[in-house]
């Protein structure tokens, strides 16, 4: 019986073997790939895919790939020396990266704007405010009378690292209030929470048009969306290549090319066609501007 | 859509090819371990099976997640270059099924053993001929075991989206095209994946328990 095991366990390791070999030639070959590591709303949006399109027909021997995470696993993918980009929105936990060494030569390479959402009834009364940090004052008050919730994403996530900015600034705590929900998750499942709770939430514009266009969300609408505290500024950034292994070449070819006229360009039209307005605005011509804002923002979390 | 259909028949093959390969390789340390294990008459043989019993529903999020820490670059396995492939999704998920597959098998090698075993023996068939009855005794159950581990396999997210990382054309598979589409608010497109999914299991299922039938006849 033990030999007969011994035999069957070899077998099955080689037919497993072979196998695995197989499942490699499943995948497609490029001599060059680049890991990126990225915010969610870049990716699901679909804007990184069609860039990545948009490369190999400069470079066909280029593979682009993503792994879509938060802006928080995203910058510790790239601590840990699994990827050669990072693409993320959190200039606070951004600057933490860079002082410790792990990423270099950031840009900023787009921006739009988070949204505060809620329930179309807008029981605290924050539509068309101008003022972010008076719209989060109005729905901690009707909070605690008990006429709304707020969903926080709870992640460490650019958007939620955003929205502990604004509270701060309200000098307000909702932390342990009973209105104040924290979902712990993705932006789309917390876009989800907070449409089935009719509750309010901070939100990236490109996700929450992209579930509205897709007739997920029924409940809620777009209540503030502009001020300078609303700005969403997307950075790219290089992982560290005297720390680690990465791809170096290929990644600032990458970068360059997000960064080029071209690149730009091709943001700026970005999901015309599809939501009727872009998602997201180049930051070509405004670079000084939002490198600004990115410093502000970078000392505010 | 961030899924396309020309997309869908290589993330399928995918799925099956990966957990197959997983439930294969699983199976190569799982069989020998669990015949020595009922073979054996130490006095830690029940505890360490109720350990493996109650690892079955460990989370899979976490497994991938230990996995991940293991295979990443500045892990201890990090020289093999393994994250972000298909094989470490295929290692991954052959370690999150081995309690399963070993839970599963126990019950059925143990019965064999003091049915079959014992009988050949007492009819007077030598060692080799009583092994091979065993075997033949058992494959059918086999069969069934090998379906479940299987079905966890593929059904599982949390090992292929921490160390495949749900790369387009690469290490996308099944269940993590329904987690994207849910995260893009495609909730269609994750209920077909859903039906896709679920259909397979119940084609194959079905076509084992007919052999296991027709072995059993």
């Amino acid at each position: 019986m033990k030999r007969l095991s011994i035999a069957l366990a070899t077998a099955m390791i080689i037919v497993s073997l072979v196998l695995s070999y197989l499942s490699l030639s499943l995948t497609p070959k490029a001599k060059v790939v680049i890991r990126v590591s990225t915010t969610t709303s870049l990716y699901v949006t679909g804007l990184l895919d069609h860039l990545a399109e948009e490369l190999k027909k400069r470079y066909p021997e280029v593979e682009v790939v993503f792994i879509s995470v938060g802006s928080g696993a995203a910058l510790e993918l790239a601590a840990k020396g699994d990827v050669d980009v990072v693409m993320v929105h959190a200039p606070s936990l951004e600057k933490k990266y860079i002082e410790r060494g792990v990423i270099v030569n950031g840009a900023i390479f787009a921006y739009n704007y988070f949204v505060l959402v809620g329930p179309s009834e807008d029981p605290a009364r924050v539509k068309g405010l101008e003022d972010i940090v008076e719209a989060f004052k109005r729905i901690y008050q009707a909070g605690e009378l008990g006429h709304s919730c707020f969903v926080s994403r709870g992640d460490m996530s650019g958007t939620h690292v955003r929205e502990l900015m604004i509270w701060n600034m309200t000098g307000l705590n909702p932390k342990g209030r009973l209105w104040y929900v924290e979902s712990g998750t993705g932006m789309s499942k917390t876009l989800m929470l907070a449409d089935n709770l009719k509750a309010y939430t901070l939100s990236d514009i490109g996700t929450f048009l992209k579930l509205k266009k897709e007739g997920v969300l029924k409940n809620l609408v777009m209540l503030v969306s502009r001020g300078s505290l609303l700005i969403n500024v997307y950075s790219i950034h290089l992982v560290n290549p005297s720390r680690y292994e990465v791809n170096k070449e290929y990644a600032r070819r990458w970068m360059e090319f997000i960064l080029s006229d071209d690149g730009q360009e091709l943001i700026a039209s970005y999901g015309k066609d599809k939501y009727g307005v872009a998602l997201f605005n180049p930051a070509k011509g405004r670079s000084e501007e939002l490198k600004k804002m990115w410093n502000l923002l970078s000392e505010g979390g | 859509m961030l899924i396309t259909m020309e997309e869908l028949p290589g993330i399928i093959m995918r799925s099956i090819m990966i957990s197959g390969t997983a439930t294969l390789l699983s199976t190569a340390w799982s069989l020998p371990l669990t015949i020595k294990l009922s073979l054996s008459k130490h006095p830690l043989k029940e505890s360490l099976m109720g350990i493996l019993n109650s690892l079955v529903g460990f989370p899979t999020v976490l497994v991938g997640l230990l996995l991940y820490l293991v295979f990443s670059s500045s892990g201890p396995l990090g020289m093999l270059r393994l994250i972000y492939t298909p094989q470490a999704i295929i290692i991954g998920e052959a370690l999150l099924i081995t309690p399963l597959m070993m839970s599963l098998l126990y019950e059925v090698v143990c019965r064999s053993v003091s049915v079959y075993w014992e009988l050949a023996i007492s009819l007077g068939a030598s060692k080799r001929r009583a092994t091979w009855f065993v075997m033949e005794q058992t494959l059918p159950e086999l069969m069934i075991v090998l379906l479940m581990s299987f079905s966890r396999a593929i059904g599982e997210l949390g090992v292929a989206l921490l160390v495949g990382g749900n790369i387009k054309g690469f290490t996308r598979v099944i269940t993590t095209s329904i987690a994207l589409a849910i995260e893009a608010g495609e909730f269609d497109l994750a209920v077909f994946l859903g039906m896709v999914l679920l259909t397979m299991m119940i084609l194959l299922a079905t076509t084992v328990r007919l052999l296991r039938a027709w072995l059993e006849k």
